[in-house]
């Protein structure tokens, strides 16, 4: 409907060229000039406190043996990973709906395209006020901020489904709901996969945010409370923590899109 | 009776097109002004009264003032992320050691979560406007910056060679053959920055000096003005949705383009 950013642009797939050793040496350049400029800028410019390469990689061994930042971690990675599995389902079976029911699609477009458009930062207050400071708040949050571009992404691959496979498979005598899982389900899958690495990132986004609103421990809580009391570089930690986990995710979605999908390639989207 | 009968059929076709959006949004304002109504206020208030304390921040003038403070935090970080985005990432496309270089940085800080660095922001640079404007800067510039170097890295070579045996220089290289081959890409960029800038601006209003509409959510929230948050909530929905169709305005605009 709204969004569909196919994953044409993963990490992996694009630069097989990449692999090849003569693009090592500039990009190790570049990291190494980047962390650097960091490095100095900061020891010239900045109060002792804040955070610089070297200053957090001596803050890596005593932060990852922390029981406290162990407890973060798994706190907040355990609801996104719920939250996101909760989106999935509920996301799907939306969105097969919507892309395969005209009259549901007319009815739920526009509350699926608002909730869409809105910036799911600012339901967190309302989810406070509603659920209370506990994880069952973060864990909506999560939620909400995941399954809408879930269920835009499912809705448009549902839609693309070429006429003609729902067609054989009704001649074939294929129930409808048959037809649904066995038919449209697979083919939009690509949607489907997209969908799910844009939900990722917002998953973070909206969980950290709750954790800051709703002061519930976990990662972004970790975050907050370190910064506050100017322990920037254990902080940072949690950032980079955060960084790894935006990143594998996509590595992971493109890695199964790959895996799963070996016949789809962003050309043929194009058209 | 030719006419009659034509517009009869745009009646019919109006109807048909726009039926069932209007009955839907009509049965969702039902349903939440009956929700609203039997539950606590504290929670959840109808419709009605959401619509009256909407109506009462407008007039107090609250509303105006706040909604131009974060348009103008808004209109400032993302013209900077299109200003830095879209000029670097051309630069990226035209200097292959720099845009191999830098390529995995740029899709580390792209998936990133920019709110983990918000607490920072503020304990380096404190409250004040600069600091918000970064936060919305970081949320906005990578979206453009990615897909701009994206849509420049499948310029095909040859057209840069043909431009250049035609001796076209540097500057008209840019203007005539990068800038509007990338354009349709950097207009998907733009669409996803308009929504992350969003985030990011309510982001800074929460968590950096408070004011503008985030200001606005946060204080009902806190005092319990549940009919106040939900005004402010519907007022963001509604820009939500209004950039939501400029950036999808655009984005079909220049799509045409696009092969």
């Amino acid at each position: 409907m709204v969004d569909s950013t196919l994953p044409n642009d993963l990490p992996g797939a694009a630069d097989k060229t990449a692999r090849r050793s003569g693009v090592r040496v500039p990009r190790l350049i570049a990291g190494g000039v980047i962390l650097l400029t960091w490095e100095f800028v900061v020891r010239l410019f900045a109060p002792p406190f804040v955070a610089k390469p070297t200053t957090i990689l001596t803050a890596i061994p005593r932060v990852i043996v922390d029981p406290a930042f162990l407890t973060a971690t798994a706190s907040t990675l355990s609801a996104v990973a719920e939250g996101l599995a909760i989106a999935l389902v509920c996301g799907t079976i939306i969105g097969l709906t919507i892309g395969r029911s005209v009259i549901v699609e007319r009815v739920l477009r526009l509350y699926v395209n608002v909730f869409y458009a809105l910036p799911m930062v600012v339901v967190v207050p309302l989810f406070a006020l509603w659920f209370g400071y506990t994880s069952a708040a973060r864990l909506v949050t999560v939620v909400f901020a995941s399954v809408f571009s879930i269920i835009v992404n499912v809705a448009d691959g549902a839609r693309a489904v070429p006429q003609e496979y729902v067609e054989v498979a009704r001649s074939f005598r294929s129930a409808r709901l048959r037809a649904l899982l066995d038919v449209v389900l697979p083919a939009s899958t690509p949607y489907l996969l997209a969908g799910l690495r844009l939900a990722a990132g917002r998953a973070l986004i909206g969980a950290v945010v709750a954790e800051f609103i709703t002061a519930i421990g976990g990662l972004g809580y970790f975050i907050l409370y370190n910064s506050r009391t100017f322990h920037d570089n254990e902080a940072f930690v949690g950032v980079l923590l955060l960084a790894a986990f935006g990143v594998g995710f996509e590595g992971l979605v493109g890695w199964s899109t790959r895996q799963l999908l070996p016949w789809y390639r962003r050309d043929e989207r194009s058209a | 009776m030719i006419g009659r009968e034509e517009s009869d059929a745009v009646r019919h076709a109006l109807i048909t097109r726009h039926g069932p959006f209007v009955l839907s949004l009509l049965a969702g304002m039902a349903l939440w002004e009956i929700v609203g109504r039997n539950s606590s206020p504290a929670f959840l208030v109808p419709l009605s009264a959401t619509m009256v304390r909407l109506w009462q921040l407008l007039i107090g003038g609250t509303l105006v003032a706040q909604t131009l403070n974060s348009a103008a935090l808004f209109a400032t970080g993302f013209l900077l992320s299109l200003l830095v985005g879209m000029p670097a990432g051309l630069l990226l496309a035209r200097v292959g050691v720099l845009r191999v270089a830098v390529e995995p940085y740029i899709m580390i800080l792209y998936a990133t979560p920019m709110v983990a660095l918000i607490p920072f922001i503020l304990s380096l640079m404190g409250f004040g406007f600069v600091p918000k404007v970064l936060v919305v800067f970081l949320f906005g510039v990578f979206p453009i910056l990615y897909n701009t170097v994206e849509g420049a890295r499948s310029i095909k070579p040859e057209m840069i060679e043909v431009a250049r045996s035609f001796r076209s220089g540097e500057w008209a290289l840019w203007r005539d053959v990068m800038l509007p081959y990338t354009l349709p890409f950097t207009m998907t960029g733009i669409r996803l920055a308009i929504g992350r800038c969003l985030v990011g601006m309510v982001a800074a209003e929460f968590f950096l000096s408070s004011n503008g509409l985030g200001q606005l959510i946060m204080s009902a929230s806190q005092n319990f003005d549940t009919g106040g948050l939900f005004a402010a909530i519907l007022v963001i929905c509604l820009i939500g949705v209004g950039l939501m169709r400029l950036g999808l305005a655009l984005e079909n605009r220049f799509a045409r383009w696009r092969q």
